[in-house]
């Protein structure tokens, strides 16, 4: 689509186009919107007028209006390579789409790999697949503890591997522009029951957590991995996560004790929010292995991991 | 093959019965499954001329003297192959009926008096003849060559039958009679001063052969000129109409036609031909005006503008004239306030507008109401005096416009909503006032409901609307102040959940649109819920697709929202 929005002060939206056009993307605009006569957008109408000249009760079979439909539904989508069909917009992916129904057919199937263990939903299978080495495999687990270099990165085609997940983390920053807040590996929000024992456990721990903490002897900063608005887990699930970082702890005690206090450290600041619906549509409250993590948390972060960059 | 074995099988033994059933049926299957196949590709090829910008000619002009003896039905199913031979044939006898008609001029005709005269001199007859047939335009020729009166009836009679060919079956063999050279012929058909039952029918099959495939309508490019010449004002009006539709045909093949035709000449006299006072012609020259100046190029829609008439024929024809010709007279507002700047700054000034929104409002006709409302919709966007000066909150034509527009947002169509969306939401740019009257007013019920149920392409254009209803901009550097009632009913009514949506879409402008709307509401929503609101309907997990997205500047908008209000501090009571 054409868009030419005409503000009512031209003159000085012509002075100033760059910080209109940063404005543009970061706050709604509201301006008219003029479209050139033979926009794609017209073109419903064009086909409707055609029709109707020629007195015709179009047979068009179902399929045949559903064809149009499409077609004029994908070409009023404006994709960055401007032509008429849809390419999936995620990273590295190009599939060809012809329509709104197929992109999101196709980014639930492609898009959406979910770990069977313990339902986090990744965007491909390959980070899926690194997921589930990281969190569900001793095997894994035991390589790491003897000093292999475990942890890929996740960028394909990079093939580096490091030894730690901090590691991995400063390196995705450093080589390859990920966002400070990026965090592969997202804890899950825990039950309830979690909450409170360690609500319990935190008026007692209290004192001695600080924000500002940055030289913890055993690297136990206080990272706030942002739960607060992650989807809770099944309870099993989450106490098998639990479980599983005690064994970890027996092979691993530098790495697993990180863990277990990040967890306890972090459900701290949880909130009881409203329960989440268990519905299955595309896209709703599904938990993600990828997610934000705001400013502050990642200034504390990074001066945590900088102990442990490789 | 099978009929082969069919026939030579032997009779009335009882093993052979059963292998000449087998043969005969799987005839009959390949002629039924060659026939089912011919009703395929009629019906696509059918499906595809129902989608083109051009008109087949079937029944004779209104006005006509045929109107009463044609009584041609549609011949259906013609056997293809049957068609195009026929047509071939058709074609030859128009070459033929040409070459007789010089020789009877010769013999008979007045000019021929003058030319036999050296011809017993000089003996060169042959030379002669060949002379006569070459030089179609010879300026002896330009006297009727009413002698010759079987002749004459013979162009016609042959004229005819090619016409009825090409205009009554329900594929015309428009490619036969091309590669039956057709097309010179029919030019020396055209030729001045000859007949106008003449001119008529030539000029009827080239409309017909013009209204195929783009090819077949290229063709036409050496008839162009005569077409141009015989829409004069000195022709009968019934030949100029027929040129005329001959024209349209071409014109809405594509803008490299459209510019040769304008480069001929052909806009000034469709122009007149336009204010004629007789509806069909009227109606044929408006269509065809409409399909010359649809552009891309914005040339002929500033020419048209700037003759004289034009303006007051559209207004007349606007107010007056029956629901067909208003709508072809519409089309052509529609091109011309979507390419010209001229044009769009005198029609807002005019009563146009007032008169689209009355058609707009009192009309049902689909037909009529999508040129009107677009009209409308271009006006709007184009020209800010629309919304400034002619659309003034308190005047009644804004409140008649604004009904008119809900009328719209409200009818089954999805052409009527989807444009109406658009202009409404141009609208709602304007001033404060504006926003406070489509705020008060049935549109917004409509709104919400095209938000969450509607396609895509209209959910988005409602999603304009509403957003726009919610911001009035503040100075350049700064983001924009929100119109909290309105933000706070929008959202209470439900509206999250549909702006969403449109963040989750594979459409850059639309996530977009929706980050900016989510951005409105955490931002602007009393009491901080805004965020809280954004998170339960799924906010934060679309927000999150951006993750990986290509687009770098959608990655750091998504990325910052999420920083900014789902930051630590989220969450704490």
């Amino acid at each position: 689509m054409h868009q030419m929005p005409v503000d009512a002060m031209e003159e000085e939206a012509e002075a100033t186009p760059k910080a209109a056009a940063g404005l543009e993307l970061g706050f709604w605009l509201a301006a008219r919107r003029r479209l050139a006569a033979d926009d794609p957008f017209f073109a419903a109408g064009d086909l409707e007028r055609e029709l109707l000249a020629k007195h015709v009760a179009l047979n068009l079979l179902e399929d045949d209006w559903n064809q149009l439909e499409k077609m004029e539904v994908a070409s009023t989508c404006h994709v960055s390579n401007c032509c008429s069909t849809l390419f999936c917009p995620i990273a590295g992916c190009g599939a060809h789409l012809d329509c709104l129904e197929d992109f999101e057919d196709h980014y639930v199937t492609r898009h959406t790999a979910s770990c069977s263990v313990c339902s986090r939903i990744y965007p491909t299978s390959r980070l899926l697949s690194i997921h589930v080495s990281e969190a569900h495999d001793s095997y894994f687990q035991a390589k790491v503890a003897r000093g292999f270099p475990m942890y890929e990165c996740l960028v394909e085609g990079c093939g580096v591997k490091l030894k730690s997940y901090k590691s991995r983390q400063q390196h995705l920053i450093d080589k390859h522009q990920f966002p400070k807040s990026f965090e592969f590996f997202k804890k899950a929000r825990p039950s309830q029951h979690q909450r409170h024992k360690s609500q319990r456990r935190q008026t007692a721990h209290r004192g001695e957590e600080t924000r500002d903490s940055s030289m913890d002897v055993d690297g136990k900063g206080t990272r706030q991995t942002n739960l607060r608005y992650r989807p809770k887990q099944h309870d099993h699930k989450e106490s098998k996560e639990n479980e599983h970082q005690h064994k970890e702890a027996k092979e691993n005690e530098m790495e697993v004790q990180q863990k277990i206090d990040e967890l306890t450290s972090a459900v701290s600041k949880l909130t009881t929010a409203d329960s989440t619906p268990a519905n299955v549509t595309f896209g709703h409250r599904r938990s993600r292995g990828l997610t934000f993590v705001p400013r502050s948390i990642r200034q504390n972060k990074q001066a945590a991991s900088q102990p442990e960059a490789k | 093959m099978a009929d082969g074995s069919a026939s030579g099988s032997p009779s009335s033994a009882s093993p052979h019965q059963h292998h000449r059933d087998a043969i005969k049926s799987s005839v009959h299957n390949s002629a039924s499954s060659r026939r089912r196949e011919h009703a395929i590709a009629v019906g696509k090829e059918r499906r595809e001329a129902l989608m083109r910008a051009k008109r087949v000619c079937r029944a004779p002009l209104s006005g006509s003297d045929e109107t009463a003896m044609e009584e041609g039905d549609m011949v259906i199913d013609e056997e293809k192959a049957d068609l195009e031979a026929r047509t071939a044939q058709a074609v030859e006898e128009l070459k033929s009926a040409l070459s007789t008609q010089y020789i009877s001029t010769i013999e008979t005709s007045f000019c021929a008096n003058l030319v036999l005269g050296i011809l017993f001199d000089s003996l060169n007859i042959i030379e002669l003849k060949s002379a006569f047939i070459n030089h179609s335009m010879c300026p002896l020729l330009k006297f009727p060559c009413s002698g010759g009166k079987g002749a004459q009836k013979k162009k016609i009679e042959v004229l005819r039958a090619l016409r009825r060919l090409l205009s009554q079956s329900e594929v015309p063999p428009v490619e036969a009679a091309i590669k039956a050279g057709a097309i010179p012929l029919l030019v020396q058909y055209l030729s001045f001063g000859s007949s106008d039952e003449q001119l008529l029918e030539a000029a009827w099959c080239l409309t017909n052969i013009a209204a195929g495939e783009p090819e077949e309508t290229k063709s036409l490019v050496p008839a162009l000129p005569l077409l141009i010449a015989h829409l004069g004002e000195k022709s009968s009006t019934l030949v100029a109409e027929q040129c005329a539709w001959a024209i349209g045909n071409v014109a809405g093949e594509g803008a490299d036609l459209r510019s040769k035709l304008l480069a001929q000449g052909a806009l000034w006299p469709l122009a007149r031909l336009m204010l004629s006072n007789k509806g069909s012609t009227a109606r044929t020259a408006a269509w065809a005006l409409s399909n010359l100046i649809k552009g891309p190029d914005p040339k002929a829609a500033n020419e048209l503008i700037g003759i004289d008439g034009v303006l007051n024929a559209i207004i007349r024809n606007l107010e007056k004239a029956d629901e067909e010709l208003a709508t072809e007279v519409a089309w052509v507002v529609v091109y011309l306030s979507a390419l010209s700047e001229k044009a769009t700054s005198l029609i807002v000034r005019s009563s146009v507008p007032q008169l689209l929104i009355g058609r707009l409002l009192a009309s049902e006709n689909l037909q009529l109401l999508i040129p009107v409302l677009r009209s409308l919709g271009n006006l709007v966007a184009a020209d800010g005096y629309m919304v400034d000066s002619v659309l003034i909150v308190g005047n009644s034509i804004t409140d008649q416009a604004l009904s008119s527009l809900i009328k719209c947002l409200k009818s089954e169509n999805r052409v009527l909503k989807k444009e109406a969306s658009w202009a409404m939401s141009n609208i709602a740019a304007g001033s404060f006032e504006h926003k406070k009257l489509i705020f008060a007013s049935e549109a917004m019920p409509s709104l919400m409901h095209l938000l969450t149920t509607a396609q895509f392409d209209i959910r988005r254009e409602a999603a304009y609307t509403l957003g726009n209803l919610c911001v009035v901009p503040a100075g350049n550097a700064e983001p924009p102040n929100i119109i909290v009632d309105h933000l706070v009913a929008i959202v209470n009514g439900g509206a999250l959940p549909g702006f969403i949506n449109l963040v989750r879409s594979a459409d850059i402008e639309s996530a977009r649109l929706g980050l900016q709307f989510l951005e409105l509401v955490m931002r602007g929503y009393p009491n901080g819920q805004g965020p809280q609101l954004v998170e339960r309907e799924d906010g934060i997990e679309a927000m999150e697709r951006f993750q990986f997205h290509e687009n770098e500047l959608m990655r750091n908008l998504a990325n910052g929202l999420v920083d900014k209000y789902f930051g630590e501090d989220y969450g704490l009571e």
